[in-house]
This record gives C-alpha cells, sequence and structure tokens, in this order.
C-alpha cells in the first residue's frame, strides 16, 4: 500500500500533508498526556512489529502493494493515536532505509495506513465489541472485523489518491503521474486487499488479541482505563457452543445474499441479483440438481478413493466444487465471470478497453466451458445435459492444470516424489 | 545390508537441503544483508565528500532534489539527475556496484509490475502488432513513454533515498530531523525503532539457525507451523520483556519524560556552498524540464 515518489503529484503528495501534519502533533500531544513513559519502550517495540508485518508485500498491478500493516491491533492495545505514532514511524523507517513508499509520499502513506487504517479500524472494533467482558470471544471477532474494514478503507484511499492523478496531470495526452484511472486504481486495490492482504490483516489482528487475552491480558487492562473508559469489567470468556457458530455464520451468509440480491434487483424478487428469473425453468432445474446429486455422490468417493495419498483430501474437495460448479447454469444472463463483452457492455453500459483486446483468449477449443457437441450444447438440449459437459469441462480443465503443475513440480524439484521411498530403502 | 554408498548420502544431503525452509533461507539471507548493508553504517563512518556535510544540509539537499525529480516529467532532467547523484556516490566512496545494482534490481520488480497495465491501457499509437489470433498485444507509444518516466522517477527517488542514509548516521539523521522541529518524542520512539527493528532480525536469525543446527531430516507442515507459531508467541514474550527492561535502564539513567540532546554541528562554507549549489541544480532541473524531451 505504500505509494512510491513519482505516483503522486508533489501538489497532492504535500497538500495531503495539511491533513497528516496537524494529526501527528495532536498525537504527539496525547501520547505524551496519556501513555506514561513506561509505554513509550512498547510503542517502539509494536511500530518495529509493524515494520516487520509490512516487509511481506506483493506488487498490485494497476495500484501500488498490497500487505498486513497490524495497525488495528496496535489501536487496540494502545488506542489509535497511538497506532498512528507507531506506524508512521515504521513508514518512515521503510520510506529512508528500504525505498518502500516515497519520501514526499510520506504524507499520504501515513494519513492512508497511520490515519485511517487504525481510527477506522478501531471505530469498528469498539461498535462490534460493545460492552463484552475483556477476555470474550466476541471482542476475537470485532478485532478481525475491525481490521478487514480498516486496511479496506485504507487501500480504497489509496485507489482514490491514484485515481485522481490522471484527471489534474496529464500532459501531450500521457499522465505525468500514475496513469491509471478511477475505475482502474479503485478495483485494482480494493481486489487485491479484499481478497487477500486485509484477511491476512483480519488474521493478525483477530489472532493478536486472542494472544493478548490468553498471555498478556494485562496489556489489555492496564490501558483499557484510558481508552475505553466506559468498557466492561474484566470478564472470562464463555466458549459459544459450535451450533451457534454454524447458524449464526450460516443466517448471515444467507442475509448477506439476500440484501446482495434484493440492491442488485432493483428491491424485486422477482428479479434477484438483477436476472428475469421468470424465464427459468423449475422442473428442468429440478432434473439438473438430481443428476448434479448423483455424480456427486459417485464422483467425490471415487476421486478420495483413486488419488494418491497426498493429494487425497485436496482433490476430493476440488472435484466437489467441480460437481457443484453447473448450479451457475441455472442463472438466466451471465453467471460468474464469463460474460462475453457484449453481457458486459449491457450490464454496465460500456466495455473496458483492455477487455476487449483480451476477450479474443477465452475463444477457446471448450467454448463457454461446454463439450462442442449437439448433445451437450444444442438449442433443445435439457438444462442437465448441458450441466453434464459442464462438468467434463470442468474435471478435464482440473486434470490437465493439475497433470502440468505435477511435471513442473517434478521437473523443478529434481524427483520430488520419489525421494521418500528412496529414503525409506536406504534407511 | 550394508549402508547407501557414501556417493549416494551426499546427494540425499544436498537434496534434502535444497528442500527445507525455503523461508529460513529467504528470511536468513534479507536479514543478513539488512545487518551487512544498513545497521553496520559502514558506508556512513568512511571520509567521503557527503559524510563530512552537516546532515542538517545534507537532509534539504535530498528534500530539493528529491522534489525537483517527483516535479519534472522529462526523461533528460531525471537523467541528469542521476548523474548528480551517481557523481556524488563515487565521491562518497560508496561502491558502484553495490548501489546501482541495489536500486535497479528492486525497482522495476515493484514499479515495473505496477505500470504493465498501463502500457497496454493508455490509448495512442501503438509501437508494433502482434496479433495472436483474434488478440491484438501492442504497447502504445504514450504508455510506454509514461512507464519510462514512471519507473526512472521513482529509481531516482530511491537513489537519493539510499545515498542519503547510506552517507549519514542514523543518529545525526534524528538530529537534523530536530531542524525540522519534529518533537522529541517522535525523533525517541524512531530511534528506539530502528535499534528494535534490528533486534528483532537479529533475534529471529538466531532462533532460525538454532533450531536449524538441532533438526535432522524433515518434519511435518503440522510440525513446522506448531514451530513458528509458537517462535512468534515466544518472541513477542521475550520484546515485552526488553521492554519494561529497557525501561528500567531508562529511569536508571535519569530519564524524566524530557529530552535533551547534544546539538554540535556547524555550517561550514562548504556546506553552504553545496546546499547553493543543489539547490540551483534542482531549479534548473524543475525549470528546464518543460523545455526538454
Amino acid at each position: 500500500m505504500h505509494i512510491p515518489d513519482g505516483y503522486l503529484s508533489p501538489v497532492i503528495s504535500i497538500g495531503l500533508g495539511g491533513a497528516t501534519v496537524p494529526m501527528w502533533a495532536i498525537a504527539t500531544q496525547r501520547v505524551k498526556r496519556v501513555l506514561n513513559n513506561r509505554t513509550i519502550p512498547l510503542l517502539a517495540i509494536f511500530a518495529a512489529l509493524s515494520f516487520t508485518i509490512m516487509m511481506f508485500n506483493v506488487p498490485v498491478p494497476g495500484g501500488t502493494t498490497a500487505h498486513g500493516v497490524g495497525g488495528t491491533l496496535i489501536a487496540i492495545v494502545l488506542g489509535p493515536w497511538a497506532a498512528l505514532i507507531a506506524v508512521s514511524t515504521a513508514l518512515i523507517i521503510q520510506a529512508l532505509f528500504f525505498g518502500d513508499g516515497g519520501v514526499l509520499a510520506i504524507f499520504a502513506n501515513c494519513l492512508n495506513m497511520g490515519i485511517l487504517l487504525p481510527f477506522v479500524g478501531y471505530a469498528t472494533y469498539r461498535l462490534l465489541a460493545g460492552r463484552a467482558p475483556l477476555l470474550s470471544t466476541r471482542r476475537v471477532w470485532a478485532a478481525a472485523i475491525g481490521g478487514y474494514v480498516g486496511i479496506t478503507v485504507a487501500a480504497l484511499a489509496v485507489g482514490v489518491e491514484l485515481g485522481v492523478e490522471p484527471i489534474f496531470f496529464t500532459q501531450n495526452g500521457h499522465a505525468l503521474y500514475s496513469p491509471y484511472t478511477l475505475g482502474q486504481a479503485v478495483p485494482a486495490m480494493l481486489a487485491a486487499h479484499a481478497f487477500g492482504a486485509s484477511i491476512v490483516e483480519a488474521l493478525i489482528t483477530g489472532l493478536g488479541v486472542a494472544y493478548f487475552q490468553q498471555r498478556h491480558p494485562e496489556y489489555l487492562a492496564s490501558l483499557r482505563g484510558i481508552f475505553a473508559p466506559d468498557a466492561a469489567a474484566e470478564g472470562e470468556s464463555s466458549p459459544r457452543p459450535l451450533w451457534q457458530l454454524v447458524l449464526g455464520a450460516g443466517g448471515a451468509a444467507v442475509l448477506v445474499v439476500a440484501v446482495l440480491g434484493l440492491l442488485m434487483g432493483g428491491g424485486d424478487p422477482g428479479h434477484f441479483y438483477g436476472a428475469d428469473w421468470s424465464q427459468v425453468s423449475w422442473p428442468d432445474v429440478g432434473t439438473m440438481l438430481l443428476v448434479v446429486a448423483l455424480i456427486g455422490l459417485v464422483l467425490v468417493p471415487l476421486a478420495y478413493l483413486l488419488l494418491p495419498r497426498p493429494a487425497k483430501r485436496i482433490g476430493a474437495a476440488f472435484t466437489a466444487i467441480s460437481v457443484v460448479a453447473p448450479l451457475g447454469l441455472i442463472a438466466p444472463g451471465f453467471a460468474y465471470g464469463e460474460g462475453s463483452p457484449q453481457d458486459v457492455e449491457a450490464a454496465f453500459g460500456y466495455v473496458p478497453q483492455g477487455l476487449q483486446q483480451l476477450s479474443g483468449i477465452f475463444s477457446a477449443p471448450l467454448s463457454g466451458y461446454n463439450v462442442p457437441l449437439p448433445f451437450f450444447e444444442g438449442a433443445n438440449a435439457p438444462l442437465w445435459h448441458a450441466a453434464i459437459g459442464y462438468e467434463i469441462t470442468g474435471i478435464l480443465g482440473m486434470l490437465i492444470v493439475g497433470g502440468l503443475s505435477a511435471a513442473v513440480a517434478r521437473v523443478l524439484g529434481g524427483g520430488r516424489s520419489a525421494a521418500p521411498d528412496q529414503m525409506g530403502s536406504t534407511a | 545390508m550394508s549402508g547407501p554408498a557414501p556417493g549416494a548420502a551426499a546427494a540425499g544431503r544436498e537434496r534434502r537441503r535444497g528442500r527445507i525452509g525455503w523461508l529460513e533461507q529467504t528470511l536468513a539471507g534479507i536479514t543478513a544483508s539488512i545487518e551487512h548493508a544498513v545497521f553496520t553504517e559502514q558506508h556512513a563512518r568512511e571520509r567521503g565528500f557527503l559524510q563530512a556535510r552537516d546532515p542538517r544540509a545534507k537532509l534539504a539537499i535530498f528534500l530539493a532534489l528529491v522534489l525537483a525529480a517527483s516535479l519534472s516529467g522529462s526523461i533528460t532532467v531525471l537523467a541528469g539527475l542521476y548523474l548528480v547523484v551517481l557523481a556524488a556516490a563515487g565521491a562518497s566512496h560508496v561502491p558502484y556496484r553495490y548501489f546501482v545494482k541495489r536500486v535497479w534490481l528492486g525497482i522495476p520488480l515493484v514499479a515495473g509490475i505496477v505500470v504493465i497495465p498501463a502500457l497496454f491501457l493508455v490509448p495512442g499509437p501503438r509501437l508494433f502488432d502482434l496479433p495472436a489470433g483474434p488478440l491484438h498485444v501492442a504497447p502504445s507509444l504514450p504508455g510506454v513513454v509514461g512507464g519510462v518516466i514512471f519507473v526512472a522517477r521513482v529509481g531516482v527517488s530511491v537513489s537519493l533515498a539510499l545515498l542519503l542514509v547510506m552517507t549519514t548516521p542514523w543518529a545525526d539523521l534524528l538530529k537534523s530531523l530536530r531542524a525540522l522541529h519534529v518533537p522529541q518524542v517522535f525523533v525517541l520512539i524512531l530511534s528506539m525503532t530502528y535499534r528494535y527493528i534490528f533486534l528483532f532480525l537479529h533475534t529471529v536469525n538466531g532462533v532460525l539457525q538454532a533450531r536449524k543446527s538441532r533438526v535432522v531430516g524433515r518434519t511435518s507442515g503440522a510440525e513446522q507451523r506448531r514451530w513458528i507459531s509458537g517462535t512468534m508467541g515466544a518472541l513477542v514474550n521475550r520484546a515485552f520483556k526488553m521492554s519494561n527492561d529497557v525501561y528500567a535502564a531508562m529511569l536508571a539513567r535519569g530519564f524524566t519524560g524530557e529530552l535533551r540532546a547534544y546539538s554540535t554541528y556547524r555550517m561550514r562554507t562548504t556546506d553552504w556552498a553545496v546546499l547553493a549549489g543543489s539547490l540551483t541544480v534542482a531549479a534548473v532541473g524543475v525549470l528546464a524540464g518543460p523545455f526538454l524531451p
């Protein structure tokens, strides 16, 4: 998430200092007043921790990089103002010594990762944790979700900061700074975080709080009076029964699916997810479900029995996924990310230029993920024929990918899979 | 049953060594190189041109040149700035190969990957056309020009930062921050964090080596995960204990919450001259940029 120098115009990167510098001043004042001298070494340790977490990053094409930060965890233990200072410290050292993040861009980086991230994460945590006892499991979940939300908001901010560059700074038709528009930078950063770095951050924050609860509850308790005077008293955790968790998670998933579907369908249950469900012939769907269930009952145990031992579980899981995959065929319109450019145009009103160019790639032999035979894709073929075709291509594809990976692994690993036998015989 | 032939055993050992712990090896490599390059402050102690300058002047020069690099959209200006940086590095006895390699091997990894989609997304005349079936692969001219300037600017900025920290002891750099009115507490936390990072890396390296020298053969994935989580816990425990010790040591030496730093720097005539020269270079670069390619 570190923005290097050259991605932002100096006007914006220094202008953001107008937001960051006063916050630094307030944070320094508050840390001096509220935290006693004793916590200064602790603050430095957390800064070093954040530094270490941020070292493991991956570049994001169209954005900057994705990585965990640990800012929400620091905010939960030491408060958001201290987190601001700790993360900023780590960022300054990284910018100077490792060229990770720019020197002029330090204001922007500290605004995203040092201010937005811990404050949003901490606010979410406080909201979700409510007045739960200090050692309750609920606080662990609240921390994990807080970490996730905080870093995702920070990623959104990075996307916006990069995305406004070409609007203001363009010379002779080429962008002077980051060349990506809002429509490119924001989705790139959001996707890389929501499905990657944010999950890492959620794990760091949740597991971190769980660790503190178990090993160092005093760090959660001693500072609590300062940062959360209205929080409930310390208490023992009472583990929630598993069925409650499963039921809760299932209910939440159904609720999210339903709300999203209604939102996309404009509030009309007949147009769930924006698709016209009256076109679906439900007896056909029933037949298809039956066929899919039968195939699953045969294939999954078969895969488990036939596959070699190390690949048993993962292979069976992938088989199960490929068996359920054709359920997407039920939905009218385009399913998954497989829409052709025409579908995309109908849905969004325009076609991204890159997609138009790249779409040729997908005219592969098994086009549309179906077997090009009349039985499977004829105009009058019932839905379950198409489902079987879908499954055949899916399993074929997985076999090809798996075979290729195994071959590559064998070439790179120098006969890795043969080694255990050999060791066994020589022992 | 006789034992395996010595050659076979050696080959097996070789293979096993290549197999275990790429993560451990990467970590060890990273920490060793950081320790060597940064924390020893080996180059900052040499008697070179930049090392002799007042750290406050160096900080001002550095900020001015980074700003100039950031403002310029001209590849000529960026190349000129990089030549100035290289000359200064040479006069300061910074090893060229290391200095150039460290910047230009790292930059394409991050900035390069980030900029790749722009080569194809930016509209404009195409450099060439590679018809791959119905697909046309071709970077556009404005996309390539923008990408090159972009990567060059990042490279020059990173080179400047690297040159600053390689020729200035960290303690001096921190003291020069005081000239910018950065609060003392902030400077204190910065300096402690720097030491802790070094100490953490050192400890992790030690732990990894201790394990490596005691483990024979392969361990299961579950065992490795248990070991890593256990090590992380132990490391955090040790860090907290250390924070208490450090605080006790601070108290024992009379820490009252107020910080004082000696400032014995004096700007000499050479410092002023170098500062003025750099500001001129920066100003010329910014002003001439629009008239150059």
